[in-house]
């Protein structure tokens, strides 16, 4: 039921004449790609430098609250540029994307990232000023920090196997898989 | 004097000396000499075991790629942290010094992972790359990345950053952007290309 309704809507925006112009435009295509592989050095990049400095890896004199403050707003234009590629990269190619197994992962995950980030920062605000100067977090907050990193780093890893065809429809001969990618029942494209 | 000179400036002068050899090199005719006994080498890369894995199992190479990303991601923070400060433009309150050393370590760490993943991941396409023009940009700018961040960057700024010339170390600033940017875009152009 909600397979259909996602693969009726992804027929609907791949039918449209941007998607298809985005997507047969070699060099657009690939600029939108690349702008949003290339943000994971911004967004990810502050991202993962405030995680390792509450694990004691990186920047350990310079208290905690203070890095994530300042690095948010570089990380958060970061995201925002990769959101709107993303979301463009998705209009490109909507029914095979919409149906792959990891880009529903990564959907997943991304959720639980926005979780974990809440939590994160309400956690760190409410106890920082006990412990900033530390090198190491306190055990919650450093909890918080590697869901960070191993949540991210698997949604890179689905974000770069979206790219290949192992579970596509018309090739994975596993039920469960094709319940589970949003596979419809014979659909005739893609 | 002249001895007093060239130890003051021996590593930017090894730099420069570099450069000049790959200028030589790609347009004095050593390149047109060496590049079609390179192949040799790299129809090597495919036999080896790194070649092996990465074009038998599409999974393993796919995971390494994403690792090469990760690897990426760190390293482009440690630049645009430490260069954006070097800029006044992030973290403004805390000492230069604090931040160039720290995140130095850090982006060591992950160039060592992009350098590790990246040579598997060209054992696994190794005869692709080859003919790929855009694949030699990156080395020269990732050989020019790394000359110019351990011979250049970080001697200069080993000095009290309030000694030195403010437009010096800007322009230091952005030229290691504009070169770890290279770096990073033409690996992806990779991707587009053959």
């Amino acid at each position: 039921m909600i397979n259909e309704l996602v693969y009726n809507i992804a027929v609907w925006m791949d039918d449209t004449k941007w998607s298809t112009m985005l997507h047969e435009s070699y060099y657009m295509y690939n600029w939108v790609e690349s702008t949003h592989v290339l943000t994971l050095m911004l967004s990810l990049g502050m991202l993962f430098l405030i995680d390792l400095r509450m694990l004691g890896y990186a920047l350990p004199d310079v208290p905690a609250s203070r890095l994530a403050e300042r690095l948010n707003i570089p990380m958060l234009v970061g995201f925002t540029v990769m959101f709107i590629t993303g979301i463009l990269l998705f209009y490109a190619v909507p029914v095979r994307t919409s149906q792959s197994l990891w880009f529903r992962i990564k959907m997943v995950l991304l959720v639980a990232c926005a979780v974990n980030a809440f939590l994160f920062h309400k956690r760190m605000n409410e106890s920082a000023a006990s412990w900033e100067n530390e090198p190491r977090a306190p055990s919650r907050i450093r909890m918080g920090a590697i869901l960070s990193l191993a949540f991210w780093s698997i949604i890179v890893v689905c974000g770069r196997f979206i790219a290949y065809d192992w579970f596509d429809c018309d090739t994975s001969p596993n039920t469960f898989i094709d319940v589970i990618s949003g596979c419809v029942d014979g659909q005739t494209r893609f | 004097m002249p001895t007093s000179f060239f130890a003051a400036y021996s590593r930017t002068l090894f730099t420069l000396g570099a450069i000049l050899l790959a200028l030589v090199f790609a347009y004095g005719g050593w390149m047109e000499a060496i590049y079609p006994p390179l192949l040799g080498v790299f129809e090597w890369l495919e036999t080896t075991w790194f070649g092996v894995i990465g074009k038998t199992w599409g999974a393993a190479f796919a995971f390494v790629e994403a690792i090469h990303l990760l690897g990426l991601a760190v390293l482009g923070g440690c630049v645009i942290a430490s260069d954006g400060r070097l800029l006044g433009l992030v973290l403004t309150d805390v000492p230069v010094q604090t931040v160039v050393e720290r995140t130095h370590k850090v982006f060591v760490w992950a160039l060592v992972a992009l350098l590790a993943t990246g040579i598997f991941m060209a054992c696994g396409v190794a005869t692709k790359i080859y003919y790929l023009p855009v694949y030699w940009f990156k080395m020269m700018a990732l050989g020019s990345g790394m000359l110019f961040h351990f011979f250049i960057r970080k001697p200069l700024l080993q000095h009290d950053a309030n000694m030195l010339n403010p437009v010096v170390v800007k322009m230091v600033a952005i030229a290691s952007i504009l070169v770890w940017f290279m770096v990073a875009a033409t690996g992806r152009w990779i991707g587009f290309s053959g």
